[in-house]
């Protein structure tokens, strides 16, 4: 009887060794696995149409869903700076703000410290206080994100919307027509800030035009 | 018609043979490690064997080949799939790193029966019928909520029993079982899977 007891002790340590654990996902993930990259549209916008951009020159820091800071940091410039190649490449041609630009582009980095959620409504709630429409050249209109920006992150996230300034006067509205999110872990310490901002490019084709 | 009434007879004869009282008023408890292969659809999405699993049942002899009782077990699935762009209904294109992590844990009425009871090597059948606990996650990257379900399972299976010593009442069990386990979730219908099982049988009382 001892033996057989002592059979099954070993029996059942050898399967809680075995298979007592679980494999835990997120345990197995690399930084990189644990980004994703987000991005939608207003399906009504005609990229094509649009020919000049203008780009902030900072990164704006929103906390807790407030504007705190206008961030220069070398990774907020090589952000900005890898949105522009990028839009080069799709064939639009930079100009200054004052210029009349077709599309306004603001890029964000988004934090929420007191209950470490981002939620996008309240960021897209509050946009007019952090991109002052008159930057624009649209002193008074509002913001208009149609179909898109309901999303809660645990992490910070890295935010990037194209404004239709073009038609800004005829809608009388500032309305967003694309919006590329970054979530995970390690955004903004990465150093692979060109591939990632180029991903949401890549899964955005029909941001293209001609001059 | 005459199939039928051969097979109730032979079934009947099986049951009540008494060559052996081997296992007739003895409860026993099974224990083995066991092996999970995705079958059917689940291997579509998940596509690698759990080598993370446990199979138990404690079983009260009702005659010397019949045996009922509860049944268990425990299988954890994984898979990470390679980055994907996946277009949603809302009309955002995603790109992540998709994983799928499944428990699963059936609670079932069993039925056994022991074809040679006595034997040297003692082949077996058994059936298991009842529910399934289940903990689902799928995960975007890193984002997405484990979520419990409960659904049917049934586990039919077949083996061998080998015990240590001729007269003895413990020894080894090794088999294969196959998990029909009904879950319509995301891109899931089911999580059937085989399983291969190995392990100890004991008495837990005289």
């Amino acid at each position: 009887m001892k033996r057989m007891i002592g059979v099954a002790l070993l029996a059942v340590t050898g399967l809680a060794l075995l298979s007592g654990c679980k494999k835990d996902p997120l345990q197995n993930m690399t930084e990189d696995e644990s980004r994703i990259y987000i991005t939608n549209r207003d399906s009504t916008a005609a990229f094509a149409s649009y020919k000049t951009y203008s780009i902030v020159d900072s990164v704006s820091v929103i906390d807790n869903n407030r504007l705190t800071e206008k961030g220069t940091t070398s990774w907020d410039l090589q952000v900005l700076t890898a949105v522009r190649n990028a839009m080069q490449a799709r064939g639009y041609m930079r100009v200054a703000n004052t210029q009349s630009p077709d599309l306004g582009i603001n890029v964000s980095r988004l934090y929420n410290t007191t209950t470490n959620v981002v939620n996008f409504n309240d960021y897209y709630g509050g946009y007019g206080g952090y991109y002052d429409p008159y930057y624009w050249g649209y002193s008074g209109y509002g913001y208009n994100f149609p179909s898109y920006g309901i999303y809660q992150s645990t992490e910070a996230a890295l935010s990037i919307d194209l404004l239709d300034l073009k038609n800004a006067s005829a809608n009388r509205t500032i309305k967003g027509v694309w919006n590329g999110l970054i979530r995970g872990s390690g955004i903004f310490r990465s150093t692979a800030v060109q591939s990632q901002v180029q991903a949401l490019f890549d899964q955005s084709p029909y941001i293209k035009t001609v001059q | 018609m005459k199939f039928i009434k051969i097979s109730i007879a032979l079934f009947a004869f099986m049951i009540s043979a008494t060559a052996v009282q081997a296992q007739k008023g003895k409860t026993r408890l099974s224990l083995g490690y066991n092996v999970g292969l995705p079958m059917g659809s689940f291997k579509d999405n998940v596509s690698e064997t759990s080598v993370r699993g446990f199979k138990a049942d404690v079983l009260h002899g009702i005659n010397d080949k019949l045996s009922i009782g509860f049944g268990t077990g425990y299988q954890d699935f994984y898979q990470k799939n390679p980055r994907q762009l996946y277009k949603l209904s809302d009309g955002s294109d995603i790109s992540a790193v998709v994983s799928h992590s499944i428990q699963t844990i059936p609670l079932l009425a069993m039925a056994k029966y022991s074809f040679t009871p006595g034997a040297a090597v003692q082949p077996y059948a058994a059936l298991g019928v009842g529910g399934n606990l289940v903990s689902y996650t799928e995960l975007l990257g890193e984002f997405g909520q484990e979520q419990a379900k409960f659904g049917f399972a049934a586990r039919p299976e077949a083996g061998v029993y080998i015990p240590f010593k001729k007269t003895g009442e413990a020894g080894l069990t090794i088999g294969a079982s196959y998990n029909v386990m009904p879950f319509n979730q995301d891109a899931f219908s089911n999580l059937n899977h085989l399983g291969l099982h190995a392990g100890v049988t004991i008495p837990l009382r005289k």
